[in-house]
């Protein structure tokens, strides 16, 4: 397998939508639940926790981009292959497909589970899974271009709902947020790490560098995509704690479009059914972006065409849809995904880094040696 | 050219000289016997000429006038060679086949033949019958020029000639069909069409195999990119100055003859909502009647499934006040909502398609009848709710807002899959069904071209090109999109200049 992956030009994005498919695939459903997670454990001190994830997580793409750009244009599977050699390489590419699937099942579940729990609880699962799965099968069949079209498009269809936060914002109460800074620095980081569900995604930067057309350039977009997804996670989290007693946060699945219900329009009683419907379009750029990367890396690892992994990927979804179905098991498993992604997408790059530029090194050595 | 058979008789090439009977007899035969042809004999100093042609093809004045006038009227013994030397006509040409002769007789041709001599002569004096230039009928515009293209090629090429007189216009000819030939012209200006379009349009009309081309809408289906979906991807107009205005920016026309819509190509998905009438309008004006567009499709798709999915699934989302009145105008109704919207859009789709296919005077009836007396009856017959009623018609009309008829169509259309799904699962559906049009759209392209541009690949310059107007002191350029050799329409710098007190 070649470290190294050239693309050619025509399927090549410029490097300003890095910032749209950042910000998508890390707001996807994180956001829903997570001013609820935090507030467990930092309490009203949880918009501190938000601040220092923002800032882990920029620290996090520091280290990305300079692994990235030790290489002209390689991705983490190549990357790994150089690093740890063949094997070991491709077994930790394959650690990353289980990982991402374990994402795009989850989420898959996670979103079928709300529009169940706010919309139609006698629906079967199967049902809006099959058409969500049909929709996703239908858009990666396009290719990479148009996974970022839609990231790009659907962004645009449904950036407004955030906007209509405005009314609950206008109930807060200020008086939740004192006393102020209460919260152990202990207490705070695991806040922080509390709200990773949201930041998990930002691995996708991995992936995709070798599509990016003006490498250089790459920095500023990802800066701007995880600043943007930090200041979100923020708004919503101090507007939740605002605008919900303590008790009532604690025992909120998801405050977010909890905090939908109040408002109301001469024609709309129910605004949280607009958002929750609306949802699927915010959802479902991550839906593609990471069935796309399946495929792309399947094909990359063992040279399996993307199709045969997407129909493979599709079905093995739609059992996933159906027997996962009780509760306990569903939160268990989001946790779990949680879990590990806080370690691939934040631990991970740091372990990275030095073994990178340890091997960066010897290669060059020996190149003068010789 | 479709290649005639070739006989070959005595092992000759040349089918003369012949006597005048065989002449006649071979010309008959291969003409199937028709009875149009006519045959006029001559004997001028002991020559025997020929003259013939088919009688409805060919212009009469010219024959008279500079064929038959100059050879009866002077007294020279006539050859083929004197013939052409002496008549006043262009374009005359040696005929050795017969075969051939007749291919161009069938064309408007006379065939004129000396006796004796190795071979004849065939003057083209076609006489084409068309109809003048009329006001356009499907694109009506209220401002600017009136006139729409005709039936006619030559007129067509005309009146662009017209528009854009410059010798940096091309008209490459294409003949296409293997049965019923047609003439096709690709229309370019050579300094600003993008080289890769005009390849790409030059290859697709060389490559196609059709046995006919009965129009050019039908062109426009066979070299589009996509075939199995519903929206065109080529924009028909029979306007000259959208067509031109379209060249100008460098797109590309395609004109066929017998046809009098033209294809502008490539299209992107929003130019099916521009009309050339933004352009004339003032742009703050245009600008408003652009966005109303986009409100107007919007409506025209979302609002129906929105209804039916509402009232099937989610009574939680209309407040109290309105869903008491909802309900009182939906309490005789014995349908589901989606059988009722169904039968209310079926209804508005039959009325729209009677009123097209019949004469005006007829259809104008038609449509007081259909519209306020079926819909005020349905209402009352109970077969309807009024809030219904309201719905599908301000839909129907929104989606008439679009300038393209063939679009308007597809929105309309769309509309079905929409209402079924929304009465279905409800409003997910919707989200999921709209979803699934804006993929489809990403997926598009038109000549190679993606078809939402400039939304995706975003390009800013080229918004004011699309979604709004800026005015022409701030939008110089040509629209990126189509990546035209020049971009730039007049320097900036001159159209910002003010004259006013500091002169």
């Amino acid at each position: 397998m070649e470290v190294n992956h050239v693309v050619k030009p025509n399927l090549q994005i410029r490097a300003f939508y890095l910032f749209f498919i950042i910000l998508n695939i890390q707001t996807g459903l994180g956001i829903l639940g997570a001013p609820r997670h935090i507030f467990q454990e930092a309490k009203q001190d949880a918009w501190i926790s938000v601040l220092i994830g923002g800032v882990i997580m920029h620290v996090v793409v520091v280290v990305m981009v300079i692994i990235l750009k030790n290489y002209e244009s390689a991705d983490i599977l190549g990357i790994q292959v150089d690093v740890f050699g063949t094997w070991i390489g491709k077994a930790l590419g394959t650690v990353y497909i289980l990982y991402i699937f374990g994402v795009l099942l989850s989420s898959l579940i996670n979103y079928i589970q709300i529009v169940q729990v706010f919309i139609y609880p006698q629906m079967p699962p199967w049902l809006l899974g099959a058409l969500l799965i049909l929709l996703i099968v239908y858009t990666v069949l396009g290719g990479f271009r148009v996974a970022v079209g839609v990231t790009f498009v659907f962004f645009f269809l449904s950036f407004w709902l955030f906007f209509f936060l405005y009314e609950p914002a206008r109930l807060m109460d200020l008086n939740h947020f004192k006393p102020m800074l209460e919260a152990t620095p202990k207490e705070l980081l695991f806040g922080s790490y509390q709200a990773g569900y949201s930041y998990v995604g930002l691995e996708i930067l991995f992936f995709i560098y070798p599509f990016i057309e003006n490498k250089k350039k790459i920095s500023m977009p990802v800066h701007a995509g995880v600043a943007s997804t930090t200041i979100l996670l923020l708004v919503v989290t101090v507007i939740s704690v605002g605008f919900f007693t303590s008790i009532t946060l604690e025992h909120l699945i998801w405050p977010a479009l909890s905090m939908y219900k109040i408002i109301e329009y001469p024609i709309i009683e129910r605004f949280d059914l607009i958002v929750v419907t609306q949802w699927a379009m915010v959802i479902f750029p991550n839906f593609i972006l990471f069935a796309w990367l399946i495929t792309y890396s399947m094909k990359r690892l063992y040279g399996i065409s993307q199709r045969k992994v997407l129909y493979t990927i599709a079905t093995l979804l739609l059992i996933g849809i159906i027997y996962i179905k009780k509760q306990t098991i569903i939160s268990q498993f989001i946790a779990t995904i949680s879990n590990i992604g806080f370690i691939i997408a934040i631990v991970y790059p740091v372990i990275l880094l030095p073994l990178v530029l340890i091997k960066r090194k010897l290669v060059k050595m020996k190149e003068k040696s010789k | 050219m479709r290649k005639q058979p070739i006989r070959i008789k005595h092992g000759k090439n040349s089918d003369f000289p012949l006597s005048i009977e065989v002449l006649k007899q071979k010309v008959k035969e291969q003409l199937q016997n028709i009875p149009d042809i006519l045959f006029q004999q001559y004997q001028i100093q002991e020559k025997d000429i020929l003259i013939f042609y088919i009688d409805y093809q060919i212009n009469k004045k010219q024959l008279d006038d500079s064929l038959l006038d100059t050879i009866l009227n002077r007294d020279i013994q006539w050859s083929t060679d004197k013939i052409l030397n002496e008549v006043p006509i262009g374009n005359g040409t040696k005929q050795t086949k017969i075969d051939k002769m007749v291919t161009e007789l069938i064309a408007g041709a006379v065939g004129v033949y000396v006796v004796g001599e190795p071979d004849a002569i065939t003057y083209n004096i076609a006489k084409q019958e068309k109809r003048n230039l009329q006001k356009a009928e499907t694109e009506s515009l209220v401002l600017g020029p009136q006139v729409s293209f005709t039936e006619s090629l030559a007129t067509n090429l005309n009146v662009i000639r017209w528009r854009l007189n410059t010798h940096d216009l091309v008209t490459e000819k294409f003949i296409i069909g293997e049965r019923g030939q047609s003439e096709v012209r690709m229309v370019y200006l050579k300094t600003l069409a993008n080289d890769t379009d005009v390849q790409t349009m030059r290859q697709r009309l060389q490559n196609l195999v059709v046995d006919e081309l009965e129009d050019s809408s039908i062109l426009s289906q066979y070299i589009e990119d996509n075939s199995t979906s519903i929206f065109p991807q080529f924009y028909l107009t029979e306007l000259p100055d959208r067509l031109c205005y379209a060249i100008g920016k460098g797109r590309i026309g395609v004109l066929v003859d017998k046809s009098p819509t033209s294809i502008i190509a490539p299209s992107t998905f929003f130019s099916f909502f521009e009309s050339t009438e933004d352009i004339y309008m003032r742009w703050n004006v245009g600008s408003f009647l652009r966005i109303l567009r986009f409100v107007a499709m919007f409506i025209s798709v979302v609002v129906t499934p929105t209804y039916v999915a509402c009232v099937t699934f989610h009574y939680e989302v209309l407040p109290t006040p309105l869903l008491a009145s909802l309900g009182q105008s939906r309490a005789q109704v014995p349908f589901p909502p989606i059988i009722e919207a169904l039968l209310l859009e079926l209804l508005i789709e039959l009325l729209r398609e009677s009123g097209a296919r019949l004469p005006t005077k007829v259809g104008q009836t038609i449509g007081i009848v259909g519209g306020i007396v079926l819909g005020q009856a349905a209402v009352e017959a109970g077969l309807t709710s009024n809030v219904l009623i309201i719905v599908v018609a301000s839909s129907a009309l929104a989606s008439f807002t679009a300038p393209s008829y063939i679009m308007g169509s597809a929105i309309r259309v769309i509309r079905f899959p929409l209402i079924i799904i929304a009465g279905l699962i409800g409003l997910i559906g919707v989200t999921l069904g709209i979803c699934f049009f804006f993929i489809h759209l990403i997926r598009m392209t038109s000549l190679g071209r993606p078809y939402l541009l400039p939304a995706y690949p975003f390009n800013w310059k080229d918004m004011d090109n699309s979604f709004f107007r800026l005015p022409f002191t701030l939008s110089n350029t040509r629209s990126t999109s189509f990546q035209p050799k020049d971009m730039r329409r007049y320097p900036k710098q001159k159209a910002q200049t003010k004259k006013d007190i500091d002169e």
